[in-house]
């Protein structure tokens, strides 16, 4: 299999706090590979390590099978979680300082940044200074910094955070252009579900430093069964408990969980199952307070690998 | 050559941050103006204002004619103007001694002369004792009489040094005076009238006939303002690294190097651009500039060379600041005290405690902009050449060199490597 990186049994500790602990994952080339997990997880850490910005406890990161401290610095471009900007620089400015410091030459510099310009939609704005943008024209200038030098692996940290749904469907498209059209590879960090599960190749669930799972978003919502979900509030909540033992005699129900006070239900055809559902709580003396029936997401993988919900 | 991408950027940041900018040359400026202002009219040809308390009961001369030193010495204080002036040294008043008291204490004279009731007959015992050691006979009126004049004021204030320094040289002079006249009368050369015993002779320093306390404290301040850079550039160094900016071009292919040295270059000019609207806001309020346009390419040069060692020591303080916030105040409780040890505010005490290539060395000869400040009064304070201070510039490039070192090595090692 050919493997661009290698990251083999990293830790990182901060005075004692395991931010990442234990991490071993191997991303392919010209994937799309995500990294799902709430904040806090250590996905930026493990960003951080592969990319070579923080040395790590222990373990080895290897890139091309080359070790990340020595390799040639074009090959990675990363898409800071922070808007990593010149306030007084205009867009223009900006990306064509980055391209002078990747030895990118003048004349190509000048193409890929009119390019780049073009592709996120700057281009009317390429001579505006960074405080004149808004968010999203900020957020896309964040990420062409990263993409100037045209690496082999772009690292991309949370690159929907704060963006409008039109800046974000720019961003998607982008990203998937990356991998068809100029085939590279692309770590993408996100705790977006949808996100992770539009574009991966494959996720890698990471909560408090380890790697829960690694598969396709495909298989990882078949491991933990197809099926609907239903999503419950109940006027007494200090009775969910109950109701969910109750709830687990009912045949053909795969999973109860209780998830920040909602029952979290999940069934085949759970919509011919919401009258035993209904009737079982009732008998128990307690209203439905709201409730919802959709389809399995990669949350729902989250909440049955992690018993919780994805923190924001 | 990233590193001229890297300075053209710097350049760009610090133009449009003009807030930022302004600050950078609007602050001294203040400092250059109010010292101007305080300190503009000091020792320069302006009168003293003296109060002379004259209680001389008069005495008679060997000839029999009566006379008043007192009256005498008075006169000759209000005559006595500048060399080459129309201006009086100073302005005096004859008011009570307690009235005199009560107007130093207000601060409205500068000194008060007390002549004692015996100045007379001191003086003319005086001349009886030169007249006859001159002529070898004893005189039967000779006899010692010894008077003080009393100079009072208050020694805390720096007007009553001045004058006070002036009265003593005048004293001392009309002394002497009255010894060489007598003796010229004894031997028969024509004297001079007693109006003339003495000449006031306050001599300015050569060159700067106009010398005032702030010729000797703008340099100061164009020196201050280069010191305090040291806290603009930490606070902007740290403001890259808190951004993220730096851990951006950590990725990419720059050097420290080219970080380092590319930030020389636009602060550098920063450098040229205080050296000279600081020399004409100086000129503007009154500073006595010497040695022509010569002297302002030199001054640049020194400049530059001190706040090269300004932004070596702005790498010291962004090497240990978290953010701009604490590199700001870090490099404020750095910056400060070492404008007043070098002397930017007012002259230090000489305590040598060596001496190098025929030099002698204070402790504070190992700060590199105590030789700025140094190189900047003698070509813009004196009018020096080169000559005058190549010595000081050696030095300071010497000292520059150790600390840039010191300041490259320190941020490369906690700012431009992989953190661990």
């Amino acid at each position: 299999m050919d493997y661009i990186i290698n990251a083999q049994n990293i830790t990182k500790d901060f005075d004692g706090f395991k931010a990442v602990d234990g991490l071993s994952l191997q991303v392919k080339k010209g994937e799309v590979f995500g990294f799902l997990g709430p904040n806090g997880a250590g996905k930026t850490t493990s960003i951080n390590m592969i990319v070579g910005l923080l040395k790590p406890t222990s373990g080895q990161i290897l890139i091309n099978g080359e070790d990340v401290q020595k390799i040639d610095k074009g090959l990675i471009g990363i898409c800071p979680q922070e808007l990593v900007l010149w306030d007084n620089l205009t867009c223009k400015e900006s990306l064509t300082l980055i391209g002078d410091m990747y030895e990118v030459p003048k004349k190509i510099l000048k193409q890929r940044v009119n390019k780049l310009l073009k592709d996120l939609l700057l281009t009317y704005k390429a001579d505006t200074v960074v405080t004149k943008l808004s968010g999203g024209m900020k957020r896309r200038l964040n990420l062409a910094l990263a993409l100037v030098h045209e690496p082999e692996i772009i690292v991309l940290d949370e690159p929907s955070e704060g963006l409008d749904p039109q800046s974000k469907r720019v961003l998607w498209n982008y990203i998937k252009s990356l991998r068809d059209d100029e085939g590279k590879t692309v770590i993408l960090t996100t705790h977006l579900m949808d996100e992770a599960d539009k574009l991966s190749n494959r996720v890698a669930i990471i909560d408090h430093g380890q790697l829960i799972r690694l598969d396709t978003p495909e298989n990882l919502k078949k491991e933990i069964g197809e099926g609907d979900v239903v999503e419950m509030k109940l006027s007494k909540p200090q009775m969910n408990n109950e109701i969910i033992k109750s709830l687990k005699s009912i045949q053909n129900i795969l999973s109860v969980v209780e998830v920040d006070g909602v029952i979290n239900l999940r069934a085949m055809d759970a919509v011919s199952k919401l009258p035993k559902i209904m009737d079982k709580v009732e008998s128990a003396g307690v209203q439905i307070a709201d409730i919802s029936v959709r389809q399995n997401t990669l949350e729902d993988v989250f909440i049955e690998l992690t018993g919780s919900s994805l923190r924001e | 050559m990233k590193f001229l991408s890297i300075a053209i950027k710097d350049l760009k940041e610090i133009l449009r941050d003009r807030r930022g900018f302004f600050f950078i040359l609007l602050f001294p400026m203040l400092f250059m103006l109010v010292f101007g202002f305080a300190f503009g009219g000091m020792g320069g040809n302006t009168p003293h204002n003296l109060a002379v308390i004259n209680y001389d009961q008069g005495s008679v001369l060997p000839n029999n004619q009566s006379v008043n030193f007192g009256n005498n010495l008075t006169q000759i204080l209000e005559n006595a103007k500048y060399p080459n002036s129309n201006v009086y040294v100073f302005n005096v008043t004859q008011p009570s001694e307690s009235n005199a008291d009560q107007q130093l204490k207000q601060r409205k004279i500068d000194a008060e002369l007390i002549i004692p009731q015996n100045f007379s007959q001191a003086s003319v015992s005086l001349i009886n004792n030169t007249i006859s050691s001159t002529t070898n006979t004893p005189s039967a009126s000779s006899s010692n009489i010894t008077s003080t004049l009393i100079i009072r004021g208050d020694t805390g204030y720096i007007n009553f040094g001045t004058t006070q320094g002036i009265l003593t040289g005048i004293l001392s002079q009309y002394k002497d005076e009255i010894v060489i006249d007598t003796q010229n009368n004894v031997r028969g050369t024509p004297g001079a009238q007693p109006t003339e015993y003495l000449n006031s002779k306050v001599e300015p320093i050569a060159g700067t006939g106009d010398y005032t306390t702030f010729d000797y404290l703008a340099p100061g301040m164009i020196v201050f303002a280069i010191i305090l850079l040291a806290t603009t550039v930490a606070a902007s160094l740290t403001r890259e690294v808190d951004k993220g900016t730096l851990a951006r071009l950590k990725l990419s292919k720059m050097r420290g190097f080219d970080l380092l040295f590319g930030g020389l270059i636009p602060w550098s000019l920063v450098v040229v651009a205080q050296v000279i609207i600081l020399l004409a806001v100086a000129i503007i309020i009154g500073f006595h500039w010497q040695g022509g346009l010569n002297s302002i390419l030199l001054a640049i040069l020194v400049g530059v060379i001190g706040g090269i060692a300004s932004i070596s020591l702005a790498m010291i303080i962004a090497a240990f600041a978290k953010n701009d916030r604490q590199a700001a105040n870090l490099g404020t409780l750095i910056t400060v005290p070492t404008s007043f040890l070098v002397g930017a505010f007012f002259p230090l005490p000489q305590e040598p405690i060596g001496t190098f290539m025929g030099q002698s060395f204070q402790i504070y000869d190992f700060i590199p902009w105590t030789h700025t400040l140094n190189a900047l009064r003698s070509v813009l304070t004196y009018g020096g050449g080169w000559n005058d201070i190549s010595f000081q510039v050696g030095i300071s490039v010497l000292l520059t060199i150790i600390l840039f070192v010191i300041g490259v090595a320190l941020f490369s090692r906690t700012r431009l490597r992989a953190e661990s």
